[in-house]
């Protein structure tokens, strides 16, 4: 069973209080946060917090991802872990350091992201307009990883951009009007559709963070994308395998049934921004998903899309460590 | 090098030479959880000694844990030896384990057969043990005789050779699958 997220908006004091967590807002509010009861917490407002309460969260493993102005991603505070797995750690790096075998793992990330990127708008085509064309695009890239001999991650990285390109090309059409996605843009997101595409990339990521912190893998080394990175490159690597299935249908989902308008989003000079209530409408839906369950063809029970983040990170430590075939999420249902 | 030979029974026995000599390490530290796995599933086993993470906090971990720590209270003490072995010494001087349920009744006693044969074999110390299932109301005195020592010697042997695999044993259903913690490692 896995256990719900908890988003803090309000500005205020996050303490200890005994065995569990307590917010004490700006507005005069309290609330009490069962410890037990959360999988990971998010601060999106002006939060201080001590050592105590840092203790708490680190007793009971739970991370904690700190957003600033304008909820741009800070950074995150992760528990102490409970296992401690030097042979992992090495089995990884050897894995990166292996050429052959960082690109094959590389292929399987490329792969199952553009196989959701398909999935995605094959569940639109007739439904929002004709999608032929970028269907086969991408069937055609996806043969060309899985069946090319390559010898750079550099080619491979080339395949993944243009299929995202292709890819992206359809979320105008698949979109409802007034949203308009002409160009893919971040840093900062320069209309609605980069804007709520960029927040929900960024709840991806950190998903993946917490799935990471869960094994002895180290975050700062990915496969696809380069450690120099500033971020953890691991979790890019796995995030780009759950955008689709995760951020992107979240998006369609929020826009096309209206649970967001225009009006949920603020245009500045350094670029356009979701409000906090279209925040909060959109992580709301994302929570959703996280918690929606699917049947397991091989673990035989159903499980939600928060453990199946969990299962492909388990499945890549298992390929690392036993050198048994790692199965990238690839949507089946 | 050992004294001791390497012959015959020369891994056991190289075993218990490290064991005796505080100064030094065996190649693969054995406890008793790794031999209650060794009876349930090899595979198990050689995930756990790899350092493979598995969530303790679900239902059947915590409520094992829970009956662990409330049964008996007053009349055990815990000891843990050599940072190895952790057994409970009931106050008659038995060894005893307690368990949650008698369903996998081997690897619970291999496990308690273990200790003292540890005790035995190490240290030198003669002790009974009993298994205790609080919430059956059941109890089973447990003995260490010829035939007991040959099957932990015998799963000793299993237990290292497990270990030192490089790739893991193969992967096979067992009825016990879907509530192993290892389940979602294996057949993801």
């Amino acid at each position: 069973m896995t256990k719900p997220n908890h988003h803090i908006f309000a500005d205020g004091d996050l303490k200890r209080n005994e065995g569990t967590l307590r917010i004490d807002t700006l507005d005069g509010e309290t609330e009490y946060l069962p410890v037990e009861s959360v999988d990971t917490l998010y601060l999106h407002g002006q939060i201080t917090f001590n050592t105590r309460a840092l203790g708490l969260l680190n007793e009971h493993g739970i991370p904690v991802h700190v957003f600033g102005w304008k909820d741009h991603y800070r950074g995150s505070y992760l528990p102490k872990r409970d296992h401690i797995s030097g042979d992992t750690v090495v089995q990884q790096v050897r894995a990166y350091d292996d050429p052959a075998r960082r690109l094959s793992i590389a292929e399987d990330f490329v792969a199952a992201s553009i196989h959701n990127m398909r999935a995605n708008v094959r569940y639109y085509d007739d439904k929002r307009g004709d999608f032929t064309g970028a269907l086969n695009r991408l069937e055609g890239l996806k043969q060309r990883v899985c069946d090319d001999d390559r010898d750079s991650i550099d080619e491979l990285r080339g395949i993944e951009a243009t299929a995202r390109k292709a890819y992206y090309r359809c979320f105008d059409t698949i979109l409802r009007d007034p949203f308009e996605l002409t160009q893919r843009e971040y840093n900062p997101p320069t209309s609605e559709a980069n804007a709520l595409i960029s927040f929900l990339n960024g709840m991806v990521y950190t998903s993946c963070v917490s799935a990471i912190r869960q094994t002895a893998l180290d975050p700062t080394v990915g496969f696809l994308h380069e450690p120099g990175e500033r971020r953890f490159t691991l979790s890019l690597d796995i995030a780009d395998i759950f955008k689709p299935l995760l951020a992107d249908r979240v998006a369609f989902r929020v826009v096309n049934r209206q649970h967001i308008s225009i009006d949920d989003f603020e245009s500045e000079l350094e670029g356009c921004l979701l409000s906090e209530d279209g925040r909060l409408a959109v992580l709301e839906e994302f929570e959703k998903m996280l918690d929606e369950t699917i049947e397991h063809p091989r673990l035989n029970r159903k499980v939600s899309y928060k453990t199946l983040v969990r299962t492909d990170v388990y499945s890549l430590k298992k390929h690392l460590i036993a050198n048994e075939p790692y199965r990238a999420t690839e949507r089946w249902w | 090098m050992d004294s001791v030979g390497w012959e015959g029974d020369s891994v056991v026995q190289r075993y218990i030479a490290r064991e005796r000599d505080t100064h030094r390490e065996p190649r693969v530290r054995i406890t008793g959880l790794m031999m209650q796995y060794h009876e349930v599933c090899t595979r198990e086993l050689w995930f756990f000694s790899r350092g493979v993470d598995i969530d303790r906090e679900t239902s059947n971990i915590q409520r094992g844990t829970h009956i662990d720590e409330t049964s008996y209270e007053g009349q055990r003490r815990s000891f843990s030896i050599n940072g190895r072995i952790v057994l409970d010494m009931l106050d008659s001087g038995e060894v005893m384990e307690v368990k949650a349920s008698s369903a996998l009744e081997a690897p619970a006693k291999l496990q308690l057969l273990y200790y003292l044969w540890y005790l035995d074999e190490i240290l030198d110390i003669e002790r009974d043990g009993v298994l205790a299932y609080p919430a059956e109301r059941k109890r089973e005195p447990v003995e260490l005789d010829a035939d007991s020592r040959e099957w932990v010697e015998e799963s000793i042997r299993g237990v290292i050779q497990t270990v030192e695999r490089d790739e893991p044993p193969e992967l096979e259903k067992k009825p016990y699958c879907d509530s192993c913690l290892y389940q979602d490692i294996c057949w993801v």
